[in-house]
C-alpha cells in the first residue's frame, strides 16, 4: 500500500469511527424533527422527512424553556465569577511558591477536588437549611456548585501561572510596581488564555449541573434547564420529539462554544488533569 | 495599620490574602459539610428537626440500619460492578481510539476532538439520550440488534431487572470514554519516535513493540488514567437519575444514588449521611494513590 492509500483508509476508518460514536448526537437532532407518529416508525426513519420546525416553537413556550435557560445562565455566571474570582488568585500562588506549606495547600485542594456531589449534597443540604441558606436557593446551588468547580479550576489556572516567567514580574518590581500591582498587570494578562479556557470549562459544567440544583432549588421558577428537562419528561414521556427538542436546545450552545474552540479546550484540559 | 495595608498591598500580605480567601470559602464550602457529614450520620435528621443546627443524637442507629437494609448487598455488588465495568471497558476502548489516532494521518488531531463533544455535554442530557436510544419497543439500538441477527425479541434495557445497571453502564462509557482517550493520547505523544525506530530496526513486530515499549512508557499516565476513572466512576450520578432512576426494584441503584434517595426522596438524611461518610472515604483513599502517583511522576 502506497502512503497515499494508507491515509485514506486511515482517514476513512476515523470518520467511521467519529459516526458511530456521535450517532447519539445525530439521533437527538433527527428525533427532535420528527412528527409525534414517525418517531414510532418501524423500521426508524434515519433520515428526516420534512423537518417539524413546530416541535420547538411548541416546546419553547409549553416546557418554559425561556426562564429554565436563563436560571441555567445565572447560576453558570454566578459559579463562574465566585469560581474565578476566587480561584485565580490561589492558583497564581500556589505556582508561585515552593514550601512545605505550599504543598500542603496543593494537597488539600486535589483532594478536595474529587468529592462526589451526590455525597456532599446531604450535609450541605442539612447545613444550609439550618442556617437560612436555603431562602436564596440559587444562591445556595451556586455556593456549593462552586466549591467543587473551585479545586478544579485552581489546579487548571495554576499550569498556566507556571508557564509565565517569574523575572517580568520582577521587573515590573524593581520598575516600582507593587506586589499587588505586578500580579494585576503583568501575571494576570499573561496567563489570560488558560484562565479563560478554565472559566469557560467552569461555566459548561454550571450550565449543565444537575444534583445541586435539583437538591436545593424546591421553587420550580428558579430551576435551571437540567431540571426542567426531567420535569418536562415526566408527563410527556411519550413524546420523543418534544424531549429531543428541549435536549438539543438547551446543549446546541454547548456544543457550538465547544467546536468553535475545540483546540483550546483540549489543551487546557489535558493540562490541568496531569499535572 | 499602615504596615498591614502596606504588606497586604506590596508584601507578602498579598499572596497570603489570596490563598487565605481561596481557602476559607473551601473549608466554609467543602470542609465543614465534610465534618457535619460525619456529625449527621450519628444523629436522627428529618424533616421536622432539619431547621435546627443540632438534632437529636442516633448513636450506631444509623448505621446499624444501613448494613441490615435488605438493599444494601444489592447496592455493594451494584456499585462494584458499576465502577469496575465503566472503568475497564472506557479505558480499553479509549486506548484503542488512542493508538489508532496516533498513527497521524491527516486530519487525525482533529476528528479525535470530535470525540470530546461527547464528553461536554450534560450528563443528564447524556442519559436522557440513551434513555430514548435503550428504549425498548422503538429504541434504535434494540432495532440494530435485531436487524443484525444478535437478538431476537426486544430487550426492555430500562425496566428489565437483569438489564437496568447495564443500560446505565452503556451509557457511561460512552460518556467516559473520550476522557480516557483523550489522555492516553497525551501520554503516547509523549513516547519519543526513536524508540520505535530502534526496535523496529531491532526486527521487533507491533506486539512486541506494544508490550515492551508503549505499555511501560505509559505506565505513569495508565495509572493516573485508571484512578481518575474510578473517581469520575464514583461521582456518577445524573445517569442513574436519567435512565433508570435506580429501578427497578432497586436492581440499578449504586451507593452514591442510594444516599441522595435516603436524604431527599425518604427524607432520612442521617442514613443518607452514613452512605456518604463511607462512600467519600473510598473516594478519598482513591484520590490519595492518585495524588501520590502524578506527584512522583510530575513533580508537582
Amino acid at each position: 500500500m502506497t502512503p497515499v492509500w494508507q491515509d485514506r483508509l486511515f482517514l476513512a476508518i476515523a470518520l467511521a469511527l467519529a459516526a458511530i460514536y456521535l450517532f447519539p448526537l445525530y439521533w437527538m437532532y433527527v428525533t427532535s424533527l420528527k412528527t409525534g407518529s414517525s418517531i414510532f416508525a418501524v423500521p426508524p426513519e434515519f433520515l428526516p422527512g420534512a423537518p417539524q420546525w413546530d416541535v420547538y416553537t411548541g416546546i419553547w413556550a409549553e416546557a418554559n424553556m425561556p426562564r429554565y435557560l436563563w436560571n441555567s445562565l445565572v447560576i453558570a455566571t454566578g459559579v463562574t465569577l465566585v469560581t474565578a474570582g476566587i480561584g485565580a488568585g490561589a492558583a497564581y500562588v500556589l505556582a508561585r511558591y515552593r514550601s512545605l506549606w505550599i504543598d500542603a495547600v496543593l494537597f488539600t485542594v486535589l483532594m478536595l477536588q474529587v468529592l462526589p456531589p451526590s455525597l456532599m449534597v446531604t450535609p450541605i443540604f442539612v447545613g444550609f437549611s439550618s442556617v437560612g441558606l436555603l431562602d436564596y436557593p440559587r444562591l445556595a446551588a451556586i455556593l456549593a456548585i462552586s466549591a467543587k468547580t473551585m479545586p478544579f479550576f485552581i489546579i487548571l489556572c495554576r499550569a498556566a501561572f507556571l508557564t509565565v516567567p517569574r523575572e517580568l514580574e520582577e521587573a515590573a518590581l524593581v520598575d516600582g510596581n507593587s506586589r499587588a500591582g505586578a500580579f494585576f498587570m503583568i501575571a494576570l494578562p499573561l496567563a489570560r488564555n488558560g484562565i479563560l479556557v478554565g472559566a469557560l470549562l467552569i461555566f459548561m459544567q454550571g450550565f449543565g449541573e444537575y444534583v445541586y440544583s435539583a437538591s436545593l432549588i424546591a421553587d420550580n421558577r428558579l430551576q435551571p434547564a437540567s431540571i426542567g428537562m426531567t420535569n418536562f419528561m415526566e408527563p410527556n414521556v411519550v413524546n420523543w420529539n418534544s424531549i429531543m427538542a428541549f435536549a438539543a436546545t438547551y446543549v446546541t450552545p454547548i456544543l457550538a462554544v465547544f467546536v468553535i474552540l475545540q483546540r483550546q479546550i483540549v489543551s487546557g484540559l489535558t493540562s490541568g488533569a496531569l499535572k | 495599620m499602615r504596615r498591614v495595608l502596606n504588606t497586604l498591598r506590596d508584601g507578602v500580605g498579598f499572596d497570603t490574602l489570596l490563598v487565605i480567601v481561596a481557602l476559607t470559602y473551601l473549608l466554609l464550602f467543602a470542609g465543614l459539610p465534610l465534618i457535619y457529614n460525619v456529625v449527621i450520620s450519628f444523629q436522627h435528621v428529618d424533616i421536622f428537626s432539619l431547621g435546627t443546627l443540632f438534632h437529636p443524637s442516633a448513636g450506631w442507629e444509623n448505621y446499624t440500619a444501613i448494613f441490615t437494609d435488605p438493599l444494601a448487598r444489592t447496592v455493594l455488588v451494584n456499585t462494584i460492578v458499576f465502577t469496575l465495568a465503566s472503568v475497564a471497558l472506557q479505558f480499553t476502548l479509549g486506548f484503542a481510539v488512542a493508538l489508532f489516532f496516533d498513527r497521524q494521518f491527516p486530519g487525525a488531531a482533529w476528528i479525535r476532538g470530535l470525540f470530546l463533544a461527547g464528553w461536554v455535554m450534560p450528563g443528564l442530557v447524556v442519559g436522557v439520550l440513551w434513555n430514548w436510544l435503550l428504549s425498548g419497543d422503538f429504541g434504535v439500538i434494540n432495532y440494530v440488534l435485531e436487524a443484525l441477527g444478535i437478538i431476537d425479541d426486544p430487550i426492555f434495557w430500562r425496566s428489565d431487572v437483569d438489564y437496568s445497571l447495564f443500560s446505565v453502564i452503556l451509557a457511561n462509557i460512552w460518556y467516559g470514554m473520550p476522557f480516557n482517550m483523550i489522555l492516553l493520547s497525551v501520554g503516547l505523544a509523549a513516547i519519543p519516535d526513536d524508540l520505535y525506530e530502534a526496535a523496529e530496526l531491532d526486527g521487533a513486530n507491533v506486539w512486541q513493540r506494544f508490550w515492551t515499549i508503549t505499555l511501560p512508557m505509559m505506565r505513569a499516565t495508565i495509572g493516573a488514567v485508571l484512578a481518575l476513572g474510578i473517581i469520575f466512576t464514583l461521582q456518577q450520578f445524573d445517569l442513574f437519575a436519567a435512565i433508570t432512576s435506580g429501578g427497578p426494584a432497586g436492581s440499578s441503584t449504586v451507593a452514591q444514588y442510594w444516599s441522595w434517595q435516603l436524604s431527599f426522596r425518604e427524607f432520612d438524611f442521617g442514613r443518607g449521611a452514613v452512605i456518604s461518610v463511607l462512600m467519600i472515604v473510598v473516594v478519598l483513599a482513591v484520590a490519595l494513590i492518585y495524588v501520590r502517583s502524578t506527584r512522583a511522576e510530575t513533580r508537582l
